[in-house]
């Protein structure tokens, strides 16, 4: 009776994504129970520490140059009212369009010797180079292109946060400095933290900023040592090294974050002060930075280069890598939130301790840097390919490696590392509505799917199409998973970019570039205007 | 029923997408697919010429050596591709040693490329050369400066030399043709020297570090010839003045020659074409084809009847190592090794 009770649409579609995750972790253990190779020695000798130590500060550096920006972009459009605060609202989220090796590569170029910046500066007589390329140039590229989701977390907390408090605290004289520390910060904590958990998830997940700037952090590593030294098991190693520091991250942020989510409804609308003269220079400055140096200079660049080379790079070859992106792009999406929306459900009304831990374990997918994910993914799918091979000689099929060398392998990779992503905002929707309307449902005697589909999708709408426009930027941007896991020949934008980048042809890259960022804009553009059309009303 | 029904949309769509990419391979008469880490499109115009003439057609799967070799042996048997082309000798001499590629037996191929230039089991041919040299700023150094790689680890390069990361296959196997022909402490003393000399931690890419010299971050770098080509002709007028400011040097001409590798072309273990393969491997190290790599990517053609470049000849002939580069396989993971020993980041 209890098992059937347990037993229906939605654990059983979390059951089986639990045990396919499942069985790719087991790849990490079964590689740790061999024999140290002379590779891992090696590297455990004269690399490891180093991998720590850069990975470490690469993390710390890009924390909080990323807090910064978003955080005081989210207070200053949300408590100040100023010129062209609507605008900065939404286009501070557009440097989350411009993935970070494009920036790397950009800024890479400008500062060149033959670039713009270098040969401005010798035509002001300062011939000394800023190195971009360096651990703190590529956090400072991660920071700027990844600033937007703590912008975004910390925005939507502070627009929860009610205003009486500040009021109250301003009509009893508290200094503002008394506010931010006592006030505005303890409040804002979780979603700060959260924010940046975020951002430093994506810095350790990049293989392209670091491989270019030739920074030696842990996504660097696997790749060198499963490619240079041709050792996998190394690389297995490797990764397993890297969870763990992985995982000391996000039992930080669960020590700072407490699991508390602080919010009172709001009250009266907000009363937006005005920002004095003096301010207002500070405030231009705060949010043009980064918008600038994030989004508005590398899209002035891709276009300017874009002209330049279009000629060599227009064909259709590039029709092809576009519509390969947003398809799988579409698919991946579209098959992880359906996913997605079966957890959260199971979520919402399970009570079992079990399923809890399990959604809890589904969802770490997004911990899991890329370049570790592909190692383990390539390796199921090889076996379970060979496992399978009676079964494709049943359909005259004369080959082993079928689902291995198909797009089904980078499909169930992007799903399991973009569930989390999905499922985290599909489930803030679901805690807004709340559960009595499906309960109402059930108890009307409507089956769980029915439900799902004539209640809950159309009341979710606003957080699955927010939901879809994340995942799908972060997929379209992809890098390492593509790299590793598409099918031969099978190229998207993302590793199209990456390739001219690695033939040394940076301005070739533009187009593809500008292409890519552009899907990410147009995304953008539509969530958020969507979302202003629904207040006006 | 719903339920079911939602499952087998699932799996409805994962299996559509497979299958997408299921039925990609050529079905025309006769085909040949190669497996190549040059992306280059006069690579594909030789592709194009050779299909006009044969009426073999030539399926190009592109992608990092490493990524390609790896793939060739998760593939086994059922691999597609008949020919591996890579930039580096050192990287099919590991495919070599991993059992991928297969002994060729062709007096053509013998008659067009030098005995050094192939692989003394003849399982793979080089196609075109280039060499890696010292490029300098004639203002902050005279050519009489320069001797060899190994004077480069002279104290008075301190703080003067860039080069790229270790992890770079041309540095790679610049480091095991040194060890095919010195003592490792020889080379030990080299590397753990040079390291000594860096202007700065190595990063970016070839043309990166002529640009670094250019900049008077250092005064001399180590790069491959075609860099220089391609600077020269470069659409940034910028990289033209780096390129017409910058000089060539080959080191070692007074003792074992200028470092010297090669792109070049095998026939896999499995191939399912061999014959047609063969036909492309003698094609490219043709006159005709030898001449469009030379043209179109500054390299030096290996087949000695052939021009190269002027630019390339403007820079006078070289004595090259007198090496057989299937030496670079031999050692490449030994100086992978000894490079992060002696800390080159």
């Amino acid at each position: 009776m209890r098992l059937r009770q347990h037993l229906h649409s939605f654990s059983i579609v979390s059951i089986i994504v639990f045990v396919l995750v499942l069985v790719v972790f087991l790849q990490l253990f079964a590689g740790f129970t061999g024999e140290a190779s002379d590779a891992w020695i090696h590297i455990k000798e004269y690399l490891l520490f180093d991998y720590i130590k850069n990975s470490f500060f690469l993390v710390l550096f890009t924390a909080l140059f990323s807090a910064v920006f978003g955080f005081v972009g989210a207070y200053l459009v949300t408590f100040y009212e100023f010129p062209f605060r609507k605008f900065f609202g939404w286009a501070m989220i557009l440097p989350l369009a411009v993935p970070s090796y494009i920036a790397a590569y950009i800024y890479g170029d400008m500062f060149s010797y033959t670039g713009i910046v270098s040969r401005l500066l010798r035509g002001i007589g300062i011939v000394s180079q800023i190195d971009v390329m360096s651990l703190f140039g590529a956090s400072m590229i991660f920071a700027l292109t990844l600033y937007p989701y703590v912008f975004m977390t910390v925005r939507s907390s502070l627009n929860k946060q009610s205003n009486e408090i500040y009021e109250s605290a301003r009509l009893l004289k508290v200094s503002k400095s008394k506010i931010w520390r006592k006030i505005l910060l303890p409040l804002s904590r979780p979603a700060l933290v959260a924010g940046v958990l975020l951002v430093v998830l994506e810095t350790l997940n990049d293989y392209g900023v670091v491989k270019y700037f030739n920074v030696r952090v842990f996504s660097f590593a696997i790749f060198d040592a499963w490619f240079r030294l041709g050792d996998v098991g190394a690389a297995i190693r490797l990764s397993g090294v890297m969870l763990i520091f992985v995982f000391v991250i996000v039992v930080i942020e669960r020590v700072l974050r407490r699991n508390k989510v602080y919010y009172t409804l709001q009250g009266r609308k907000r009363l937006r002060k005005a920002l004095s003269t003096k301010a207002k220079v500070f405030g231009y400055m705060a949010l043009g930075f980064p918008l600038m140096f994030g989004f508005i200079i590398p899209v002035i660049y891709l276009s300017y280069y874009s002209l330049l080379t279009y000629s060599k790079t227009l064909d259709m070859e590039l029709l092809y890598v576009t519509v390969n992106t947003l398809s799988i792009s579409v698919v991946a999406t579209l098959i992880t939130l359906f996913i997605a929306l079966f957890v959260a459900n199971l979520d919402r009304f399970t009570t079992s301790k079990f399923f809890k831990r399990m959604i809890n374990f589904i969802t770490l997918g997004y911990a899991i840097p890329g370049a570790v994910l592909a190692v383990l993914v390539s390796l199921f799918f090889i076996g379970m390919d060979r496992d399978l091979v009676p079964l494709y000689q049943l359909f005259g099929v004369d080959k082993t490696l079928v689902l291995t060398r198909s797009l089904a392998m980078l499909s169930f990779a992007y799903i399991l590392r973009f569930l989390t992503l999905a499922f985290n905002n599909i489930e803030s929707t679901y805690q807004k509505i709340g559960p009595s309307y499906t309960e109402a449902s059930y108890t009307l005697g409507q089956g769980k799917l029915k439900t799902l589909w004539s209640v809950d999708v159309p009341m979710l709408k606003d957080g699955l199409i927010f939901a879809f426009v994340i995942v799908f930027i972060d997929v379209v941007k992809e890098l390492p998973l593509t790299l590793i896991l598409r099918p031969t020949n099978y190229d998207t934008m993302a590793t199209k970019v990456y390739q001219y980048a690695s033939d040394e042809m940076i301005h070739e890259a533009s187009l593809p570039s500008l292409l890519l960022v552009s899907v990410g804009v147009i995304m953008i553009y539509l969530i958020t205007h969507r979302k202003l059309k629904k207040r006006v009303k | 029923m719903k339920k079911l029904l939602l499952l087998g949309l699932m799996t409805l769509g994962i299996s559509v997408l497979s299958a997408c990419t299921l039925g990609t391979g050529n079905d025309g008469d006769r085909s040949i697919t190669i497996y190549s880490e040059r992306h280059y499109e006069s690579d594909q115009n030789l592709f194009d010429q050779f299909e006009e003439e044969t009426g073999v057609s030539v399926n190009v799967v592109k992608a990092s050596a490493d990524e390609l070799i790896t793939r060739l042996e998760q593939e086994g048997s059922d691999t597609e591709a008949d020919l591996l082309l890579i930039a580096d000798a050192g990287r099919l001499g590991r495919a070599k040693d991993m059992n991928l590629l297969q002994a060729v037996e062709s007096a053509l191929l013998e008659e067009r490329i030098p005995e050094i230039y192939r692989d003394i089991d003849d399982t793979w041919f080089g196609l075109t050369k280039r060499a890696r040299v010292i490029v300098y700023h004639p203002d902050r150094v005279s050519e009489s400066d320069l001797s060899t790689y190994e004077a480069l680890g002279d104290p008075v390069w301190e703080n003067r030399v860039v080069i790229r990361s270790s992890t770079n296959i041309y540095n790679q196997s610049m480091i095991a043709s040194m060890l095919a022909i010195h003592e490792e402490a020889y080379v030990r003393d080299f590397v753990s020297s040079l390291v000594g000399n860096f202007a700065r931690s190595p990063e970016g890419n070839d043309r990166d570090q002529a640009k670094a010299v250019m900049a008077g971050l250092a005064d001399v770098a180590i790069l491959n010839t075609y860099y220089m080509g391609k600077m020269a002709y470069s659409s940034d007028p910028f990289e033209v003045e780096v390129a017409e400011a910058l000089r060539v040097f080959f080191p070692n001409q007074e003792t074992t020659g200028t470092h010297v590798n090669v792109s070049a072309i095998g026939l896999t273990k499995h191939a399912k074409n061999v014959d047609d393969a063969i036909l492309l491997m003698e094609y490219l190290a043709g006159e005709e084809a030898q001449g469009v790599f030379a043209n179109a990517n500054y390299e030096y053609p290996v087949n000695e009847n052939v021009e190269a470049h002027e630019l390339l000849s403007s820079w006078g002939d070289f004595v090259a190592q007198d090496l057989s580069l299937t030496q670079l396989g031999v050692y490449a993971n030994e100086a992978a090794i000894l490079m992060d020993e002696e800390g080159w980041e």
